[in-house]
């Protein structure tokens, strides 16, 4: 049996950025005035590194979990692969013609005075849908939602769960090549998590499609991935294969790592008792 | 416990660079966005419905405030000059409406320029979690911005009827000597919407400027000026010909300093070009900078 086909390829990426707001605008400024590609390996003052030497592989039918501490650069990461950042030090690679859906923050572009179903068709647009293929998905926005009626009132009067369930339904509509869920399923109810992981891996069997799922919810990632990167300063510190129990158990670990010996362990029981 | 990075990966087969090159010629990148203009169009008329209506979501005469807001801005011009309080001298065409109409156009081109100015930090949260082509956006904020326009226009047309103004034939051109003040507007709208990111104090001297530019324009004065100094900006101002031109063609169908007016027009289309042309290398980079603000 031959291996799947890679299809998304990352290869020594790195973005900085900077700490302070005053030297932001500075070096922003003074970025369009010169030339800053020569220079961008080199940190100037404040400057640190989002994303620093970051290289995988996402292969079809996986579901590639990445966690890690605030902060550590999984969404930058994401918004890199989704080409909301611009790119300059590395390699992005995929397929040709490839469709990528990303999913950073659920609400982002619904109108709270617009009714659920006007929604679709304006989240629906901002994922590049035109009104012919919104139209031919409304059947399956609507019942993958579970809203009926509640689809004609105002988003603005839903509950987070309620946003939630729509606007996954809009985005899994797109029928991505590449779906990057960044911590989107961290609200709602269990019932509607637990069919969009049962959805999602029953999505990734089919030929072509891969799943890019960032959370800090290791009891979410331990049911639904089935590889795992750890990342921690802009850098990938751990790799899986297919134990992701023992990424998990490392990941953990490395969050705990400050701690004295004896509080560490015990903490690490108490989490792995939990969620492991 | 010990970390395992693999770090050595062979190079991938069949895959081509992700999101195109970024460092495409103007032209090319402009072939671009047209391309994904049409790709988009349903989110372009989308964003305008949402632009337009959003405000009056929650009224119950809805739109119908597109017309009662200019009309009751017409009323009070009236009531001013019934009461005598605005009498600026001589204007080849009764005050008022010589005014209702200047500021008019004047409005035409500072919108272009408040609405294209604010467009990253206007959007900024909505642009760093949703991927789209951003000239969408643009383009949705002039189209609403011609909206706008269009609707207390047509209310001022009557407003100039009614003070006997009679329009020739000529005033069917006119809104195609507004397309350079479009031009203009956006062009520097484009500019500064870069510089409120990383030059917020440059951003609002601009605003500063761009108000302060409708003083040093012939729109509640009339263009023939005493004050030496005065009489001085006027007659370099771009914007004394652009308002001016199109004002006398509608309501004289007369052409004021055509000469002027056609090389103004002329440098405010290239001026718009080399701004969009530094927005488009420029926009991209600056939203990351945005998202710290």
């Amino acid at each position: 049996m031959s291996d799947p086909q890679v299809i998304l390829s990352v290869r020594n990426v790195y973005k900085k950025f900077t700490k302070d707001i005053k030297y932001n605008m500075y070096y922003g400024f003074r970025d369009m005035l010169s030339n800053p590609e020569a220079t961008y390996m080199t940190l100037r003052e404040k400057e640190f590194w989002a994303i620093q030497d970051v290289s995988f592989d996402l292969s079809e039918g996986e579901i590639l979990g990445i966690v890690g501490a605030n902060g550590s650069g999984k969404t930058s990461l994401m918004r890199l692969i989704a080409g909301i950042y611009p790119l300059e030090r590395g390699a992005l690679r995929g397929l040709p013609g490839q469709k990528i859906t990303s999913v950073f923050a659920l609400k982002a572009g619904m109108q709270p005075l617009f009714t659920g179903r006007e929604n679709i068709h304006i989240k629906g647009a901002i994922f590049g849908m035109s009104k012919s293929e919104i139209e031919a998905k409304m059947a399956f926005i609507e019942e993958f939602s579970e809203l009926g009626e509640k689809l004609d009132m105002p988003f603005g009067n839903y509950s987070s769960g309620m946003s939630a369930r729509l606007a996954y339904s809009i985005a899994i509509a797109t029928d991505p090549d590449i779906f990057i869920v960044d911590e989107a399923l961290a609200v709602g109810d269990s019932v509607f998590k637990a069919k969009c992981f049962d959805h999602l891996k029953t999505y990734v069997q089919q030929p072509g499609k891969g799943v890019l799922f960032v959370s800090n919810n290791i009891r979410k990632l331990l049911k639904v991935s089935s590889r795992i990167l750890v990342m921690d300063k802009g850098k990938i510190i751990h790799e899986s294969g297919e134990d992701i129990r023992q990424a998990l158990h490392f990941y953990v670990d490395h969050c705990l790592r400050h701690l004295e010996k004896g509080k560490r362990a015990a903490k690490l029981k108490t989490v792995t008792d939990y969620d492991l | 416990m010990s970390s395992k990075v693999s770090g050595n990966y062979p190079p991938a087969e069949n895959l081509v660079p992700l999101h195109g090159n970024t460092n495409e010629q103007f032209a090319t990148r402009l072939i671009g966005y047209a391309r994904h203009l049409k790709q988009y169009s349903y989110l372009l008329q989308q964003l305008i419905i949402v632009d337009i209506t959003n405000a009056y979501k929650r009224s119950f005469i809805g739109l119908s405030w597109l017309v009662i807001t200019p009309i009751v801005s017409v009323l009070v011009w009236i009531l001013l000059h019934g009461a005598g309080i605005m009498e600026p001298g001589k204007t080849d065409i009764p005050y008022p409406a010589y005014v209702l109409l200047s500021t008019s156009i004047w409005s035409f081109f500072q919108g272009a320029y408040q609405v294209t100015s604010n467009v990253i930090s206007n959007s900024g949260r909505f642009m760093v979690t949703a991927k789209f082509p951003h000239e969408v956006l643009v383009v949705e904020q002039v189209i609403v911005h011609i909206i706008n326009f269009v609707i207390p226009f047509f209310i001022n047309i009557v407003v100039l009827l009614a003070y006997g103004i009679d329009f020739s034939w000529a005033a069917l051109l006119f809104p195609l000597t507004l397309i350079p003040l479009l031009f203009l507007g956006t062009g520097l709208g484009l500019l500064v919407a870069l510089l409120r990111v990383v030059a917020v104090d440059f951003s609002k001297l601009a605003d500063q400027c761009v108000t302060f530019l409708m003083f040093l324009t012939p729109i509640i004065y009339a263009p023939q000026i005493k004050l030496t100094w005065l009489a001085s900006i006027v007659k370099y101002n771009p914007l004394t010909y652009l308002i001016g031109f199109s004002r006398n063609l509608l309501t004289q169908g007369t052409l004021y300093e055509p000469y002027y007016y056609f090389v103004f027009s002329l440098a405010s289309l290239v001026f718009f070009f080399i701004c969009l042309r530094i927005f488009m290398k420029y926009e991209g980079n600056l939203l990351e900078r945005l998202i710290n603000v």
